[in-house]
């Protein structure tokens, strides 16, 4: 069978190489990500029955004028510890051709899109996650000028390995889902009909409809495959001010009835969500104010199935996405509303505003090299009543406040307050854990080539397993090679060492890391959607490249 | 798996210079982008992939932002800050990069669902190309360390000549 698959990629890399001689051209990348895992008894990690994982991509795409061709291949040997369990073996994930002309394109294969926000509708890759919902079908785009932009499109959800199995004998043999979406997107720029010069006016709109097949059961009870969802939107922007609003409606879903004796199975739900963001940039000052409010949004490609790649829309946590090691213990996870027990949350409301202002070189407070500051405030509850906005139990509260300034021409410094507060039961108590944290980080340029850089953190809390302190140490030695050996330790309770070291080399395009290091359970988050993974202690080798 | 390889070198035989594909992103208005238009201006540029979230993006585009106009008076080039950052942070992206006042000196573009990026096969950010004035790429480079900037502008100063 995998005769089968090489065979089938070798006549498409072949097709590929002639025509690519005739005028077209190549480009392509490769990722591998690959771990050796140990046993730890300070951290409670186990290492897989083979103690290794390694994920591994292809991608290969070729452009001709309006043409446009390309495949990836996505192999999991297996994958790494807390991957989603769908992604296993080997297999071609994704194919498609694209003709692009002028003012139209149509695409057949595998493609990536989003309406609006992605509330209703988002397919996109994030390997940090494991998550690529890719739909295999069709698309069609069409613009006038730069007044209407109209896109249509249908197919099939990609959960799991992707298009074509390597479990049965026919390599090409559509396995994805039996779930479907078809779905239509128009924009219409208003101010670009009237020829309005300095200001912007969109109105868009989209309509999804999606086939998921359901239980004889929810047959019974009047449930339906098809649901059908819509969304409105308005995008404006004049002279550094904008207001764009969005307003979903998802369409009916079901969940399973915790309270039985009724003598209903499940229970029918209206999705629905509201988006507001306002706000002005210019000057050196960048304001935002986001607004949102979500009630059963949660969109399935399959259900009953709770893999952090089993999505079909976007519902990221509107609030700062933190990297430093102590500010990442407790990311917040937005809630599209749950039943647990007899707790019955329809979802979230709250908003943020962030706020950015760059001291000019030369005022009082930027000096000589200028000074940038940053601060945000996040805010998220429960639904206490539903179809209202009335908030219940506090979800996630953050405030930071980040200042960064240039000293001197080799030393510049980084200063971050972060105050937290989570509640680990999904807001069905009202508790919570407050954490304060604190980072330095300081980078000194000794030479043009030759730099440091330390990392000083320090997160203080009364509950959980108390305080924490960490730091990192990186050398850089341009423009190739960088070290780095970090420490996290929770002094406060378990008295448990996190350290981590590696080193990289990177030329051209081409990324080689090796690390070695304990690493918590927790959340791994990117694009603010978080998978939780288990602990694990092991080697770490990284290659990224592309041609 | 002889003849996966044979056509593998074969394939790798034929990569010509990669150029910038057309795709659509959005600009600082919101207004849709064909990022083919990046063109049409017939200089140099250098397009640099970054998000919010990534630390060495920021301190790579704040260097050259720092050395730029030093630079301009040795070479004639544009700088396109490409953010790959998802819906939910693209007003966040905007405010950022103004705060950061790279508004006023690069082209800011917004890739919300990193179409442009996978076109271009950026797997990780930061990446940095080098696009000449009849639109081949060629320099590119991932990652950044403090001093990268200066094998990036040599880059920028041959392509300008």
């Amino acid at each position: 069978m995998k005769r089968t698959i090489l065979l089938l990629v070798s006549a498409a890399f072949a097709c590929i190489s002639l025509s690519a001689q005739e005028g077209g051209y190549v480009t392509g990348s490769f990722e591998t990500t690959d771990h050796f895992y140990f046993d730890d008894e300070k951290t409670g990690a186990m290492s897989p029955e083979d103690r290794f994982g390694s994920n591994n991509y292809l991608k290969l795409d070729y452009y001709n004028g309006k043409f446009t061709a390309g495949i990836q291949m996505e192999g999991y040997l297996p994958a790494t510890v807390g991957y989603p369990s769908e992604l296993s073996g080997i297999n071609l994930s994704n194919i498609y051709a694209t003709w692009k002309d002028d003012d139209f394109s149509v695409t057949a294969g595998t493609f990536y899109d989003q309406f609006g926000s992605g509330l209703l509708f988002r397919s996109w890759e994030d390997r940090a996650l494991g998550l690529n919902n890719a739909v295999m079908g069709a698309r069609f785009t069409y613009n006038y000028k730069d007044v209407v932009a109209f896109k249509a499109l249908w197919g099939l959800p990609r959960f799991g390995m992707g298009v074509f199995t390597n479990n049965t004998k026919n390599p090409l043999t559509v396995t994805n889902t039996e779930t479907q979406v078809r779905g239509a997107d128009l924009s219409f720029a208003l101010s670009n009909l009237l020829g309005w010069n300095s200001t912007y006016l969109a109105l868009e709109g989209s309509v999804l409809s999606k086939y998921q097949p359901i239980s004889i059961d929810l047959i019974d009870e009047g449930g339906k495959p098809n649901t059908f969802g819509y969304s409105a939107r308005a995008n404006f922007e004049s002279e550094g001010f904008f207001a764009k609003a969005e307003w979903v409606g998802a369409g009916d879903k079901y969940y399973s009835n915790p309270d039985i004796s009724s003598g209903e199975w499940y229970l029918k739900k209206k999705g629905n969500a509201q988006l507001l963001e306002l706000g002005y940039n210019g000057r050196g000052l960048g304001v935002t104010l986001t607004g949102r409010r979500l009630e059963w949004m949660d969109s399935k490609i399959i259900s009953g199935n709770s893999s952090t790649s089993n999505m079909m829309n976007y519902i990221p946590a509107m609030c700062t996405q933190y990297t430093y090691m102590l500010t990442t213990h407790h990311p917040y996870n937005a809630q599209t509303g749950n039943i647990i027990g007899s707790f019955i949350n329809p979802g979230e409301v709250g908003g943020q505003i962030d706020a950015f202002y760059n001291f000019r070189r030369g005022t009082k407070l930027g000096g000589k090299r200028g000074m940038r500051v940053h601060a945000n405030f996040s805010t998220y509850y429960t639904i206490a009543e539903e179809g209202t906005a009335k908030p219940g139990n506090l979800l996630f509260r953050d405030f930071s406040l980040d200042v960064e300034r240039q000293w001197t021409k080799q030393f510049k410094m980084l200063f971050l307050y972060s105050l937290q507060q989570y509640n680990e039961s999904y807001g069905a108590n009202p508790d919570y854990m407050t954490q304060n944290i604190f980072v330095a980080d300081l980078l000194y340029k000794w030479t043009s080539t030759f730099s440091t850089r330390l990392e000083l953190q320090y997160l203080q809390t009364k509950q959980d397993k108390k305080d924490w302190m960490a730091a990192l140490l990186e050398v850089n030695f341009a423009p190739h090679w960088s070290i780095f050996a970090s420490d996290m330790f929770n002094h406060g309770s378990t008295k448990v060492h996190y350290y981590n070291a590696g080193v990289s080399y990177a030329k051209s395009r081409t990324r080689v890391a090796l690390g070695y290091g304990r690493y918590k359970a927790g959340y791994i988050c990117s694009g603010g959607v978080c998978r939780n993974i288990p602990a694990y202690t092991g080697a770490n080798l990284t290659v990224t490249t592309s041609f | 798996m002889r003849t996966f390889l044979l056509t593998l070198a074969l394939f790798v035989s034929a990569l010509a210079a990669a150029q910038v594909p057309s795709v659509t992103v959005e600009n600082a208005k919101g207004e849709a982008f064909d990022t083919e238009a990046l063109l049409e201006d017939g200089t140099p540029m250098i397009i640099s992939f970054w998000s919010t979230s990534c630390k060495p993006c920021i301190r790579e585009l704040d260097a050259v932002y720092d050395a730029l106009p030093d630079w301009l008076e040795e070479a004639d080039f544009r700088v396109v800050a490409v953010s790959t950052d998802d819906s939910r942070l693209l007003a966040k992206a905007k405010s950022f990069a103004e705060g950061r006042g790279w508004g006023e000196d690069f082209v800011l573009l917004f890739d919300k669902n990193q179409d442009f990026m996978r076109a271009m096969n950026v797997s990780v950010v930061p990446h940095v190309f080098v696009v000449d004035a009849k639109g081949k790429i060629v320099y590119s480079h991932t990652s950044y360390v403090p001093g990268n900037e200066i094998e990036l502008f040599e880059a920028i100063k041959k392509s300008s000549k």
